[in-house]
């Protein structure tokens, strides 16, 4: 018995052409040509996953799909999304260097400052705020913040509230913060300290579910990174629309890296800071 | 050198603008509706946004009468010049265009010549102006 | 000062109250406040209602916050029906630009509510609405959609229509519609997009 080995499917450039729009359309991500060994391999992999003959027929099934489940998981394939401490942080410099800045500007004595968090996942994110206000704002001891962080996931909201993290998710960490804020526990993991757990406010919550939202109102700040990219078309207009009422007139928002609130919702104006660019909801003229 | 900003859901439209333009000698970059034009215009590393913008009327998330509006307003570009092509040559499009903030208006598909004429123009690009005012004497010559 | 948890006090000092009923007279009500926030909450709260599509559609027709007719358009898009379709397919010959694009986006999101209205929409007297219509079939589950496209290549006389429907095919086209395109760029032998159109086309479609 001879053992066959089919080629791999082959990636033509029309077919890169063809995918490159298709994709640029649904997600505003655009792959220029030096991209094509790392998309090529990709779609190679999606091909055979789905047990599609070739990129044709994967094409046409993935078009042809009800439930945009494959479109989801070629996003998933296209995109980086492990989670680490300091993730993208140049998103948290704009926190501390401009974005809280506006935002206490417009804040009554005593008034809180609310960030939230969402998806918390396994805590990365809530955590490294958490570090940032601590460490690098110089009004953190003017202001009282509070950090909520969600997910619609409870394993991931367990693991956020345990706290104990990998050599690979503390990697980007300031040798100094490692220091301070986690303890080695022997296992070759971090365990972070109960102050920081503490500070962050955890809870369960879907962003698409109108009732669950409702609990979010007056944040000044909200980090929603790497998630929408992965809801269907009206799924992520509803996500950006419950955002856009839990924030202040004036709040801000943060989509991940590769993320555009240009294939989701005209909601926002978009401000450009000298470390990121970001979305703010309006505010409205009468209200200075 | 002038940078151009093509803004068409289109990606054939976006193309042939592109080829045009880029032909008459100008840098052109692309966007698919408004927010993404918004989006890089802001990104431009000189703050000064792109010297031209080149706007369908009929997108989603954002129509190009609505964008030169909020471009205007959320940029702070208030002098730079709009040049809306759409497909439609009714005259309540133009008038709505005019009032929206564009300069120009041309129906599409445009005419090569009209479209980079009217694109040296806009942009004060002399040197441009004349290669398509010479090629088209040219053209009646032969 | 620092960082804090909220207390349950906090936070319900802080949360806006919700003044009025959610019955859905109350909610039908709240579409008329003069707040833009009031409106959207209660077009949120009664895009949960399935047969609400009417209501909706109505306040779309007066609607002038933006903020809030992405509210009324997202509503619908959650619950396709042919009332919902009804409803936006109305407004494809609204005045305002934004209403226009925003029903076809919402249309895109019901294959299903839109597709009986196709054939008609591809004959409507306005080259705009049929400009639209060939623009919802690149990403509309149906089986007919390589049928009206050929449709299109062949009967269509308005360029911009024509132009669309050779976009679409450069997406979703096969072989069998080669002949359509080869046909239609000699139709159209005289404009040059035309013909830049369609070698896209053609060769996206040759190189499979």
């Amino acid at each position: 018995m001879t053992a066959s080995i089919l080629a791999a499917p082959e990636i033509t450039g029309a077919d890169f052409l063809k995918f490159r729009d298709f994709f640029y359309r649904k997600t505003g991500i655009y792959f220029e040509e030096s991209k094509r060994y790392f998309v090529d391999k990709r779609l190679v992999e999606r091909i055979e996953a789905t047990g599609a003959d070739n990129f044709r027929a994967y094409f046409v099934a993935l078009r042809f799909e009800t439930t945009g489940a494959e479109l989801q998981q070629l996003v998933n394939a296209m995109t980086v999304n492990e989670t680490y401490f300091f993730r993208e942080h140049y998103q948290f410099d704009c926190m501390v260097n401009s974005m809280l800045g506006e935002i206490v500007a417009r804040k009554r004595p005593g008034e809180r400052v609310r960030i939230w968090s969402v998806p918390s996942s396994t805590g990365e994110e809530p955590y490294t705020i958490a570090m940032y206000l601590l460490e690098r704002w110089p009004l953190i001891d003017t202001y009282d913040v509070e950090i909520i962080s969600s997910d619609i996931d409870t394993q991931v909201l367990k693991a956020a509230e345990h706290g104990v993290y990998s050599k690979r998710s503390v990697a980007n960490l300031p040798r100094a913060y490692l220091n301070k804020y986690f303890t080695p526990n022997g296992q070759d993991g971090y365990v972070i300290s109960r102050d920081l757990v503490n500070a962050v406010e955890f809870s369960h919550a879907n962003l698409t579910d109108a009732t669950d939202m409702q609990r979010f109102r007056n944040i000044d700040l909200v980090f929603c990174r790497n998630l929408l990219i992965y809801f269907d078309d009206v799924s992520r207009r509803v996500a950006a629309e419950a955002i856009f009422d839990a924030l202040n007139p004036g709040g801000f928002l943060c989509l991940g890296h590769s993320e555009s609130m240009s294939r989701i919702s005209s909601l926002y104006s978009v401000r450009r800071f000298p470390d990121a660019m970001v979305y703010q909801k309006p505010i409205p003229k009468d209200n200075k | 050198m002038k940078h151009i900003l093509v803004v068409d859901d289109s990606v054939t439209v976006r193309m042939y603008h592109r080829k045009m333009l880029g032909d008459a000698g100008w840098e052109v970059d692309e966007a698919a509706n408004g927010i993404e034009a918004i989006e890089k215009s802001l990104q431009r590393a000189d703050d000064a946004g792109f010297d031209l913008y080149v706007v369908d009327i009929n997108m989603p998330k954002m129509d190009g009468y609505t964008f030169v509006r909020e471009l205007r307003r959320q940029t702070g570009q208030c002098a730079v010049p709009v040049l809306m092509v759409s497909t439609e040559g009714r005259a309540s499009d133009a008038l709505a265009a005019r009032e929206a903030g564009a300069n120009c208006y041309l129906v599409k598909p445009a005419k090569p010549q009209e479209l980079v004429l009217t694109a040296a123009l806009l942009l004060g690009d002399r040197r441009a102006a004349a290669a398509v005012a010479g090629a088209a004497i040219e053209g009646k010559r032969s | 000062m620092a960082l804090r948890r909220s207390s349950a006090a906090a936070e319900s000092r802080e949360i806006v109250e919700r003044q009025y009923p959610r019955d859905d007279r109350g909610l039908i009500a709240q579409l008329c406040d003069s707040r833009p926030e009031v409106r959207r909450h209660a077009v949120r709260d009664l895009a949960a209602h399935a047969d609400a599509a009417l209501v909706l559609g109505e306040r779309l027709g007066v609607e002038t916050e933006p903020s809030v007719r992405e509210a009324l358009f997202t509503a619908l898009s959650m619950h396709p029906s042919e009332a919902a379709a009804g409803t936006l397919l109305a407004l494809l010959r609204a005045e305002d630009a934004g209403l226009r694009n925003g029903a076809i986006e919402a249309l895109g999101a019901m294959p299903a509510a839109v597709g009986p209205h196709i054939t008609a929409l591809l004959g409507d007297p306005d080259s705009d609405v049929r400009i639209f219509t060939v623009n919802l079939l690149i990403d509309l589950r149906h089986a007919q959609v390589a049928q009206w496209l050929l449709q299109v290549l062949q009967g269509e006389t308005h360029v911009n229509v024509v132009a669309a429907a050779i976009e679409v095919l450069a997406e979703v086209g096969t072989r069998a519609e080669l002949p359509a395109l080869r046909a239609a760029r000699e139709r159209f032998s005289d404009d040059v997009f035309i013909g830049f159109a369609t070698d896209i086309a053609i060769e996206r479609i040759e190189a499979e």
